[in-house]
């Protein structure tokens, strides 16, 4: 009897102290700290389509304002919206039009346009595709480059993001037209990727065609990617601000309730400096300056 | 003058540094039943095991001086060693049975690159179990797994397995230690038929069952040859008192 | 003084012990739960299905099993010949210098962290397959062969130890009977070793299961059934790893459901590579 007692209150005591030990570590890392003169933290997630130029906005606003973090994480639009909601997050960041529900529920404010390039391989002859013949490839109707040029042939290997990220809904949105990707697509999950299978050199990679941030279509030290024209317009940042070239989507910021650090941060964004910074990363500034 | 089967001549064994058999010179007649016999670690059974060269398993082991079987050379690498030690076979101290059936143990020898049919393999297989007096008590269960003989059983079946072989010399390392009287007996019995055949070399695992089987002895002693002679002289007469001791079980 | 140490110390280890099985306890109930509800609402379908599409509400997972099992087999094709050959040689015919070169090297191999085989098979692996054998690469046929490496180490220290232990007799009783080396292994050696290299290539089997960092950078990751092994294909594991940051929902409750299907996969070989052996001690001894 006197064993159980003894061995019970051990193990109570040694459960007591991990519980403890857990709760005071956890409690001073991440959320939000009280503001008394001490530094300003503001909690940035979601696309990461956004997210390399967001974190490029927040390296050079804690240069004028050394007093502020700012901490910049993925994740995707989904889960950067639904991290405002929940206030994991101060601010989202989103690649896609906010949906009727999270309208309602959330402020966003347009940070910058983004298009959407179609890449292939610098020696891929073909030049220029229309949205149908994109569709057509993507849904897996077209197999073959010799359908589409005359000057190439060879199995087409399309390659897409996953489901889930805004650049792929994007490309869905916008491309599809309701029809699905075929399920025989590549799938991988960042710009960065797919660029790299699209540039490669082997054989095989010069079949392929992926979609990706026009914004990282032309990028120093990395091996060149070829950007189609669709119908004749040319994926560039000019043809994205006059508005003929089709596939551009919006970059939007997303606050639930409103926060002074968050306005501060958002109202940099949203200033010549920062129109300036994602400009000359191929955005399409929105102040029209 | 009888022809002797084996001649081992000047004979030196060395184990790394440690030398283990000393300048043995040791003739063996045919067809009779030789025990070499000793105290531990006296080199019995690495006398033994290298009359058919198993002892070169063991990569450290050297060894100088001759050992002729039929006059030639064991040693001669002209020779493959898988033919010798199909003339020279070899009863192991712990039964060694192969993890197959009765039948698969006996024919194993035969059934590898021989080319015999299988009515030729079955009589085989049947003589040499009855020549090892096991035939009887198997001959219902062929196909049964050899691990679930007695261990006397799956020693004679050992022995009927290096028959099958037919091989000229047999050679016996403590075949009975761990036998129950009867098992040994039976060996024992065997061995007195098989030696109308065969050429046999022992080592007993104790002097009484060299005194029982053998027609001639070898005693040797930490590695040196003390005697050899016919039965009578090496257990009634022996000439040298070391032998006479052990014999008597003065020292073990 | 000495009598309460003894005690305390029985204590702790009993409670660290009872921390380790808490934890699997929750994990696994964690997954049960919420992988449970899709299963229930999808049943057979969700096995079944050949249709994996979380946006359009479609979760079947038949296509991950088979690129689970395409991959898992051609890693064995591959992993199994070459690791028995080498315990083989290990075993039985490596001199005794080879033999500590050797032994930590395959350790090494066990030691490379699987992100690494990843990206060594995305730069030489794919490419070779995309040059010489057509399609992108990405591929069956990529992450078998990065996951018959890692397999290897598995594969072939378990099978060298299951022959190494067997009883010198084996060997002695068929080399004295005039075989030679090589017919000694294959008609004595291996076959009274098969217990052990079974269980060996089963747990080789469990690892190559288990695997996601390797393979979800060469598979391509494609939702299609394969129809060769130069497509691009999905493993349960990789299906998980891709999607888990973004899935929310139903799609998150799937997902876990596909690690439920994982769970039952890598126990159900795990026991059976310990019922193997386990058998294996009883039937050699010898009475």
């Amino acid at each position: 009897m006197g064993k159980n007692i003894s061995f019970f209150k051990g193990f109570v005591s040694l459960a007591l102290t991990c519980a403890s030990v857990i709760t005071a570590t956890s409690c001073s890392s991440g959320g939000n700290i009280e503001n008394g003169g001490t530094k300003s933290h503001v909690v940035v997630a979601g696309s990461t389509s956004v997210q390399p130029y967001m974190e490029v906005l927040a390296e050079e606003y804690v240069k004028f304002y050394p007093d502020s973090a700012v901490d910049v994480q993925g994740g995707g639009s989904s889960a950067g919206i639904s991290a405002v909601g929940s206030g994991i997050a101060d601010i989202g960041m989103s690649s896609r039009s906010l949906s009727e529900s999270e309208v309602e529920l959330y402020q966003f404010t347009t940070i910058a346009k983004d298009g959407l390039a179609l890449i292939v391989h610098p020696e891929n002859p073909v030049d220029n595709l229309t949205l149908e013949q994109i569709r057509d490839i993507y849904t897996g109707e077209i197999t073959d480059w010799s359908q589409v040029s005359d000057q190439f042939e060879g199995d087409i290997f399309p390659i897409t993001r996953e489901e889930g990220s805004g650049t792929r809904s994007f490309f869905e949105e916008f491309v599809m037209d309701g029809q699905r990707i075929t399920s025989k697509a590549i799938v991988q999950s960042t710009n960065g990727t797919i660029r790299t299978l699209v540039s490669g050199n082997a054989r095989g990679n010069k079949q392929a065609i992926g979609f990706i941030s026009l914004g990282v279509l032309e990028l120093p030290g990395q091996n060149p990617v070829k950007g189609l024209q669709i119908g004749g317009v040319a994926p560039t940042t000019e043809n994205l601000a006059n508005g003929s070239y089709e596939l551009f989507r919006p970059f939007l910021v997303v606050v639930g309730e409103e926060r002074e650090e968050s306005t501060h941060f958002i109202d940099f964004i949203l200033s010549d400096t920062g129109q300036g910074l994602l400009e000359a990363r191929g955005l399409v500034r929105i102040d029209g300056g | 003058m009888e022809k002797y089967k084996i001649e081992i001549k000047n004979f030196n064994f060395y184990f790394g540094e440690k030398q283990v058999i000393y300048n043995l010179n040791l003739k063996v007649q045919a067809n009779r039943i030789l025990s070499v016999f000793g105290p531990a670690n006296s080199g019995t059974t690495t006398l033994l095991r290298s009359l058919n060269r198993l002892c070169e398993l063991n990569p450290e082991l050297r060894y100088e001086g001759e050992i002729l079987l039929d006059g030639k050379s064991i040693f001669d690498s002209r020779e493959s060693v898988t033919q010798l030690r199909r003339r020279v076979g070899m009863v192991f101290e712990v039964p060694t049975p192969l993890p197959m059936s009765i039948y698969e143990n006996v024919s194993y020898g035969l059934r590898l690159g021989q080319g015999k049919s299988k009515a030729a393999i079955m009589e085989a297989v049947e003589l040499s179990l009855k020549q090892a007096a096991l035939w009887e008590e198997v001959k219902e269960r062929l196909d049964a797994p050899a691990m679930s003989l007695s261990g006397g059983q799956q020693q004679r079946l050992c022995v009927a397995r290096v028959l099958a072989l037919k091989p000229e010399v047999v050679l016996i390392d403590r075949a009975c230690s761990g036998l129950d009287p009867i098992s040994t007996a039976k060996i024992e019995e065997s061995m007195s038929q098989l030696k109308k055949e065969y050429t046999i070399i022992i080592s007993p695992h104790n002097v009484q069952q060299a005194i029982r089987v053998s027609d001639r002895a070898a005693f040797l002693l930490m590695g040196h040859l003390v005697e050899e002679g016919t039965n009578d002289e090496m257990f009634t007469n022996p000439q040298d008192k070391r032998t006479s001791d052990y014999v008597t079980g003065r020292f073990g | 003084m000495k009598n309460f140490k003894e005690k305390l110390s029985g204590r702790v280890f009993l409670t660290l012990a009872l921390f380790s099985i808490l934890a699997l306890a929750v994990i696994t109930i964690f997954i049960l739960v919420q992988g449970a509800p899709v299963i229930g609402k999808h049943g057979f379908a969700f096995i079944a299905g050949t249709s994996w599409s979380p946006g359009n509400g479609e979760f079947g997972i038949l296509p991950m099993i088979i690129g689970s099992v395409a991959v898992t087999l051609g890693a064995a094709v591959i992993g199994v010949p070459i690791g028995i050959c080498c315990a083989v040689f290990m075993a039985e015919f490596a001199p005794s210098l080879m033999r500590t070169i050797f032994r930590p090297a395959i350790q090494l191999l066990a030691g490379i962290p699987s992100v690494v085989y990843g990206f060594w098979g995305l730069l030489f692996v794919v490419p070779f397959i995309s040059n010489h054998l057509g399609g992108l690469g990405l591929s069956i046929l990529a992450g078998s062969v990065i996951l018959s490496l890692m397999m290897l180490p598995t594969i072939i220290s378990i099978s060298e130890v299951s022959i190494i232990v067997l009883p010198s007799t084996y060997k002695d009783g068929a080399l004295a009977l005039g075989m030679t080396h090589w017919q000694t292994i294959r008609s004595v050696q291996l076959p009274a070793a098969k217990s052990g290299i079974v269980a060996a290539v089963i747990l080789g089997l469990g690892r190559a299961v288990g695997e996601t960092m390797a393979v979800i950078m060469v598979l391509g990751n494609a939702t299609a059934i394969p129809s060769s092994v130069l497509e691009p294909v999905r493993t349960l594991t990789t299906n998980i790893g891709i999607e888990m940051g973004y899935a929310e929902g139903e799609h998150r409750q799937a997902l876990f459901a596909t690690g439920i299907i994982l769970f039952v996969i890598i126990m159900i070989l795990n026991i059976s590579a310990q019922y193997i052996t386990r058998n294996k001690s009883k039937s050699l001894k010898i009475k």
